[in-house]
């Protein structure tokens, strides 16, 4: 069988899984908070290729000794190895609501730092997430538009009590009853961050645990009240990077037809007769 | 392969519920204490797929293992947002505005045999006749204003002028005697989270919540001390319409593109379909 054939195959099937992720993005356009995915394609490991051969030996008899040559590297397919979450900081939008918080990332010590509010979700697990839509329950807790707990840096429940409280730049949550502290945390690469779905964030295996982020030098932050971060996805770019991923399935289709046109010719020329 | 489709189309059924969240808010614009609500957004799963061929050979990933793809978007809430409107002035004696930030007006409504208090901050109100020549403060609706120990006011007829004092007083001119005979009794929400709308412009609470939390912690009495009405204005509705028509704007587009992905994906079906 032609090997290409494969090879374009592989070229489909990863333009699509390219459209999946890209198509993703532009569903959680409008998700404030949301970090577009970004995929990282990677070809298939090379592989050696020889030229098989024979070698006449100048004897009497004529001996032939079988050679290989080599002729190069070739590479068989590609793959999407991986989403990447690009963690880069999203517009603010104000929208006067004294339950909706912004992170404003400024400096980080790290290239890939970043910072999140710290929530708990419906198994008591610690999530993190940079949606700040948040809501007071029946309880008066803080909670997510899920209804998870937002943390505070003892990783308790934050009570405001009612909906008039204030958030300070640093991140203090002033209510009539006190002063408590948001949990911001810190993670110096946020690329060990797995999505979970519901705007959260999960800390992956082996992966270094968070720091409370006002514990970090050099880390420039601001917790905005009032405000909304928008989702950083450009619709622009999203747009333009899925018709060229089409045009790319188009092109790979192409291909596997040409290939088809061989073995065509193949199959029904090389043993015409007449 | 679906996935790109199911994604764009759970979203694209979001997102048309946002536009009809926005076209009720419009509505709206005009209608006297109305809150309006905000809808925002929130990603749905994210699915992990185990796609390594070598797992033993991750070189250069920067994420843990697998490939993580989400599903698309849905609506995370509509909030009533309880920002106050803008004052109207209307000079009519029984129109009023209510000045602290979520205060309501009690009223009384029987709905299919079942009478319960709903909340309001719709201050238009009106006098309608009672039996024995006396007249009840209602709502525009005709449903009962309910004053001091949750009682509908009731007043005598023939009077002269009626006034609605700052903190809830109903003064009455009676051959120019001034006398108060009764007292607008006002709420504050503790949780306006917790008040679910009604319909004609009135909030509610939801058994669920009365059956979770003690009523004192969801809706507080305001004493009279702490009453701040403003008489012969209207608390305006607190739909911004230039924002409304933005994210109405933006909310149609996310509808196009999304719509663009679903014909997009079409289209590389039939690439696949004309391979052969």
């Amino acid at each position: 069988m032609l090997r290409g054939f494969y090879t374009a195959t592989n070229g489909m099937l990863t333009q699509q899984r390219r459209q999946e992720v890209l198509s993703n993005n532009m569903t959680n356009a409008q998700t404030p908070g949301y970090k577009q995915d970004q995929t990282a394609l990677r070809a298939f490991p090379e592989l050696l290729m020889q030229r098989v051969e024979n070698r006449d030996i100048p004897t009497s008899q004529g001996t032939k000794v079988p050679t290989m040559t080599e002729i190069g590297a070739i590479n068989s397919g590609v793959y999407v190895q991986e989403t990447i979450p690009d963690f880069v900081q999203g517009g603010l939008r104000q929208t006067d609501i004294a339950t909706d918080m912004a992170l404003a990332q400024g400096e980080t010590p790290d290239d890939t730092g970043s910072i999140f509010f710290t929530v708990q979700n419906g198994d008591g697990d610690v999530r993190y997430t940079r949606n700040g839509n948040f809501t007071v329950d029946g309880e008066g807790n803080l909670t997510t538009n899920e209804g998870f707990y937002v943390l505070d840096n003892e990783g308790n429940p934050i009570n405001t009590d009612n909906m008039s409280f204030t958030v300070t730049p640093e991140g203090f949550v002033q209510t009539d009853n006190g002063e408590v502290a948001l949990d911001i945390s810190y993670s110096a690469n946020a690329n060990d961050l797995v999505k979970n779905g519901q705007d959260l964030f999960e800390l992956g295996e082996d992966a270094e645990a968070l720091v409370d982020a006002r514990g970090v030098a050099g880390l420039q932050f601001n917790v905005l009240q009032n405000q909304l971060e928008n989702s950083n996805v450009d619709t622009g770019q999203t747009m333009t990077d899925m018709m060229q991923a089409y045009r790319s399935f188009e092109a790979n289709q192409k291909i596997i037809q040409q290939y088809d046109r061989s073995l065509d010719k193949a199959v029904n020329e090389i043993a015409r007769l007449g | 392969m679906t996935r790109m489709t199911i994604q764009a189309a759970v979203t694209m059924g979001q997102l048309q519920n946002r536009l009809d969240n926005i076209g009720n808010n419009i509505a709206n614009a005009n209608t006297a204490g109305f809150k309006g609500r905000d809808a925002n957004f929130s990603s749905l799963l994210s699915q992990q797929i185990n796609t390594e061929p070598d797992p033993t050979n991750p070189v250069g990933r920067l994420t843990p293992e697998g490939l993580r793809i989400g599903s698309g978007a849905k609506l995370g809430h509509t909030n009533v947002n309880f920002e106050q409107g803008s004052m109207e002035v209307t000079d009519r004696n029984l129109d009023v505005a209510l000045l602290g930030d979520d205060q309501l007006f009690q009223v009384a409504v029987e709905e299919n045999g079942v009478a319960e208090t709903r909340y309001t901050r719709a201050g238009n109100f009106y006098l309608s006749p009672q039996e024995d020549n006396q007249v009840m403060l209602v709502t525009s609706d005709g449903n009962p204003v309910l004053g001091a120990g949750g009682e509908p006011i009731v007043l005598m007829n023939n009077m002269d002028d009626l006034k609605i004092e700052e903190n809830g007083a109903i003064n009455v001119t009676r051959n120019g005697v001034q006398n108060v005979e009764g007292q607008l009794e006002i709420v504050q929400a503790v949780r306006p989270r917790l008040l679910e709308a009604a319909g004609n412009n009135l909030f509610r609470l939801s058994e669920e919540s009365l059956d979770n939390y003690p009523l004192a912690e969801i809706v507080n009495n305001v004493g009279q001390a702490d009453v701040r009405l403003k008489s012969g204005a209207l608390e305006t509705s607190n739909i911004d319409l230039a924002k409304q028509t933005t994210d109405m704007i933006e909310t149609q587009r996310a509808y196009q593109f999304n719509a663009k992905t679903i014909s997009m994906h079409d289209q590389m079906q039939g690439l696949i379909n004309q391979l052969r």
